[in-house]
């Protein structure tokens, strides 16, 4: 349904991201996972055709047949909101604070060509669906009335309300407690047609999609199944990420990845990760390329498949 | 720590720089002494050695005008000097106790001094004080303490929220050295562009009072005199009002560009929406 | 067990902290807010005491009024037997000293606008104390070249300029370093690095650690004891793992469950 292929960003001559591909089918939730730096929300934002003046894409990503890279801004505006729909993470600031928010979920429907009073009963709908209580006093109330959490369900409604083929959330429950967070990866499971969810969380990605790709340095490192790749992983990076996110108890030393990200368009040549990678050697400085079926890696000297 | 230049801030770079130096080259070197009063040169027009021509008592035009430029540029750096010497630290004070007393008075006084005509403040000092320049300085300055009073404010709110504040005085640091340390450095850029906007404001308040006789008395020269003086030729000798007219206009176009151009440039938001490209 | 054998180092009892919201009409004050009802709890000298909650529990306040930077609207702290609340700040120069504070997020609690020298010489300079080659010394301790000195926080990354901070709060040799969600902001790969710096620094030099964070689990790896918060109050304290392995309040209970684990496929 989405296809990517060989989508590249870059900004003043400096490529964020490097030719990414994937594709989504109709109902996947497929995680984008990457830490500061990685490329991955600009991924996002090149996909809804909202990257930030002075920075481009090249390359194709296409929604069934239709184009998203590369084509005039007159043409995405009818797939953004419709067929095509984002989350963003601070619902404070995506929302208009002097408007009702049963309105601002009525607006992207009457913008798409519904009748006014069809999108209005039509939002009260929404945001019972999203799972607001008393949905018709929610519509009513403007969003500083709401919290973080209502906030952001009200984005998801927002962002329903056309039925797109595809949802992207962009690291949606990073400003919620963690007991409203698990609702609302709930909701987010149940709800999207299909799901592109980035996030920086790799716990949050397991409890929410069935595939995961794994971003560093603007490149895709390794792509598959969430459960095999995070039970066996094969890119060091990858490796190195999950022994860092397991908590143990007191007294034992955290697994660490040396150095920290490099910041963007001073990654190393070759393999991004080699800088900060022990098993890097001199093989390391050609590009390695994403290869195999179904998981896939893009590393010279894999962990092995234990 | 640089933004990058921008053309408001190029343009009215030129045009401040133009006039500064007409200033500075004024105090060494003018054509004609733009005092001197010739009678056989009246309303000399434009050539042989008078670039702009001479008014109605014979003065060198363009020599008056570098010589008026001094006049602007010390009525607003006195006036924007006053203003802000008096306006950010109360401004400062408020935004840093802004739930006390003291700050609810300072900006209460300031709301009245702000709702007072600046221009009327200097007619009223003038008919006590005599008119001249040195009042018209005073009066400009003090009625734009409210504006650096409330930027400084509004910057400093802003300021005493963030966490480095909170980690300065958990460090053990004083209010004042909080105040010079801390607040002062991170609200300048905003000051910088209150500055060079009061100070465009603070020409054409000059030029205003020096046309109603309350400003710079003769026979030093000023923009607006020349404005004034020219008043009563205005058909017959039009260019005597233009050159003085045209120089007031630039000079405030020219600090209006460099406060809009400064606001760009060290604006850390800004900068920053470029650095994460 | 070290919880038991320290001596009471910081005392909190009946703390209370009332905020009002802005008025909004002339003539009624404006809506009281309880930020803290009545908090009671005991941290020892060499202890290192973990606060978790969420957004609105209460902690971060707790903290601030712990870390004398806000007052409590009733109650008191004893700090190593003194008295801290209601102390003027010329007064509290004891407390800066013997306490010090590692905030969230290192790009907005370092000064965008001083040196990393400045910013880690502060501590001092506002104690009065020489700095010397201190500053060297402690950039050396969290991991830093000497180089850095000279150079301003945007400079660096977020793990690199929590170590600045880090270095900072230890400046004026504390006996208390409270750490407010230092890692949250941090990105995962170098999150572990800071705490395996903490948990050095905190036993290089016998420090007693103050931990808040939102995240049990991060907890666990840091302290052995805990206090949980929920609604300006704690709801259960002990030691970290019996309140993992067996959590008694409800509130406890729901947020554990509620922790995303790596484990949690769907």
């Amino acid at each position: 349904m989405l296809s990517v292929e060989g989508l590249t960003v870059a900004a003043d001559g400096v490529e964020l991201v490097h030719d990414v591909s994937f594709t989504i089918a109709p109902g996947e939730r497929v995680g984008l996972i990457g830490e500061s730096g990685s490329g991955k929300s600009l991924t996002a934002l090149s996909l809804m055709g909202l990257l930030p003046e002075g920075v481009t894409a090249t390359g194709a990503a296409r929604l069934h047949d239709r184009d998203l890279v590369g084509v005039p801004e007159k043409r995405l505006k009818d797939l953004r909101g419709s067929e095509l729909a984002m989350v963003f993470q601070e619902p404070m600031t995506a929302l208009n604070p002097l408007m009702r928010v049963g309105a601002q979920v009525a607006e992207v429907m009457t913008l798409h060509g519904v009748p006014r009073d069809r999108a209005r009963a039509r939002a009260a709908e929404l945001l019972g669906r999203v799972r607001l209580p008393h949905p018709e006093q929610v519509a009513r109330a403007y969003p500083h009335q709401l919290s973080g959490g209502q906030r952001q369900r009200v984005m998801l409604a927002i962002a329903l309300a056309n039925g797109p083929d595809l949802l992207i959330c962009d690291e949606p429950t990073t400003a919620l407690d963690v007991t409203v967070q698990k609702q609302m990866l709930d909701l987010i499971a149940e709800v999207a047609p299909a799901l592109l969810f980035i996030t920086h969380d790799l716990a949050v990605v397991a409890s929410v999609c069935e595939r995961v790709l794994v971003m560093y340095g603007g490149r895709v490192v390794e792509s598959g199944p969430i459960r095999e790749v995070f039970t066996r992983p094969r890119h060091r990076y990858t490796e190195g990420l999950l022994a860092a996110s397991k908590l143990t108890p007191r007294g034992t030393r955290l697994p660490t990845i040396a150095g920290s990200v490099p910041a963007a368009g001073t990654f190393p040549g070759g393999c991004v990760f080699r800088n900060r990678c022990p098993h890097a050697d001199t093989t390391c400085e050609q590009a390695p390329a994403l290869t195999g079926e179904g998981h896939a890696h893009a590393c010279w000297h894999p962990a092995d498949r234990g | 720590m640089r933004g990058r230049l921008n053309a408001s801030l190029v343009t009215g770079g030129v045009l401040v720089g133009i006039v500064v130096l007409a200033a500075l080259v004024s105090f060494v070197w003018t054509p004609h002494d733009p005092t001197l009063v010739d009678a056989a040169g009246k309303l000399r027009e434009p050539g042989d050695g008078y670039l702009l021509g001479a008014d109605k008592f014979g003065r060198d035009t363009f020599s008056q005008l570098m010589v008026g430029a001094r006049t602007t540029l010390y009525v607003g750096i006195v006036a924007v000097g006053i203003a802000a010497a008096i306006g950010v630290p109360l401004g400062v004070i408020a935004g840093m106790t802004p739930l006390g007393w003291l700050s609810e008075l300072i900006m209460r006084v300031n709301d009245l001094v702000f709702a007072f005509p600046a221009l009327l403040l200097a007619v009223m000092l003038g008919a006590v004080y005599g008119a001249g320049t040195l009042t018209a300085m005073i009066a400009i300055g003090v009625a734009t303490v409210p504006a650096f009073a409330r930027v400084a404010r509004a910057a400093t709110l802003q300021v005493m929220v963030t966490d480095y504040i909170l980690a300065a005085r958990a460090a053990g640091r004083r209010r004042a050295a909080v105040a010079f340390r801390h607040v002062l450095p991170n609200i300048s850029s905003v000051l910088i562009v209150q500055a060079s906007v009061s100070f465009a404001i603070a020409i054409l308040a000059e030029a205003a009072l020096s046309f109603l006789g309350f400003g710079t008395r003769p026979p030093t020269p000023s923009w607006g005199r020349m404005l004034q003086e020219s008043q009563e030729l205005l058909f017959s000798t039009p260019r005597l009002a233009l050159w003085p007219g045209l120089a007031i206009a630039l000079a405030v176009l020219g600090f209006n560009l460099l406060g809009d151009g400064l606001r760009d440039y060290l604006d850390p938001k800004l900068r920053r929406i470029r650095a994460e490209r | 067990m070290p919880t038991h054998a320290g001596t009471p180092l910081i005392e909190a009892s009946g703390l209370t902290r009332v905020y009002h919201r802005p008025r909004t009409s002339l003539t009624r004050p404006g809506e009281p807010v309880h930020a803290l009802r009545g908090v009671s709890l005991t941290i020892r000298k060499g202890e290192r005491f973990g606060i978790v909650g969420e957004s609105g529990s209460g902690k971060s306040t707790l903290l601030r009024l712990l870390c004398a930077l806000d007052r409590p609207t009733a109650g008191s702290i004893r700090f190593d037997g003194r008295e801290i609340t209601g102390l003027p700040e010329r007064r509290l120069r004891f407390l800066r000293h013997s306490l010090q504070i590692v905030f969230q997020d290192p790009m907005s609690s370092l000064d965008p606008r001083m040196r990393v020298r400045d910013l880690v010489a502060e501590p001092l300079v506002a104690l009065g104390e020489p700095v010397g080659d201190r500053v060297t010394e402690l950039l050396d301790a969290v991991g830093l070249p000497a180089t850095a000195a000279g150079r301003y926080p945007h400079q660096f990354s977020g793990g690199q300029r929590q170590r600045i901070a880090i270095a900072r709060a230890l400046a004026p040799r504390p006996k208390v370093l409270v750490a407010d969600e230092p890692v949250s902001a941090l990105d995962v790969s170098v999150r572990g690095q800071i705490l395996n710096l903490l948990a050095d620094l905190v036993d290089e030099l016998g420090l007693t650690l103050v931990f808040v964070s939102h995240d049990l689990s991060v907890v666990r790896h840091v302290c052995e004891t805990v206090a949980v918060m929920n609604d300006g109050e704690i709801v259960e304290t002990g030691a970290v793992d019996d309140v993992w392995a067996e959590p008694r309040h409800a509130y406890t209970r729901t947020l554990l469950q509620a922790v995303p684990t790596l484990e949690g496929f769907r």
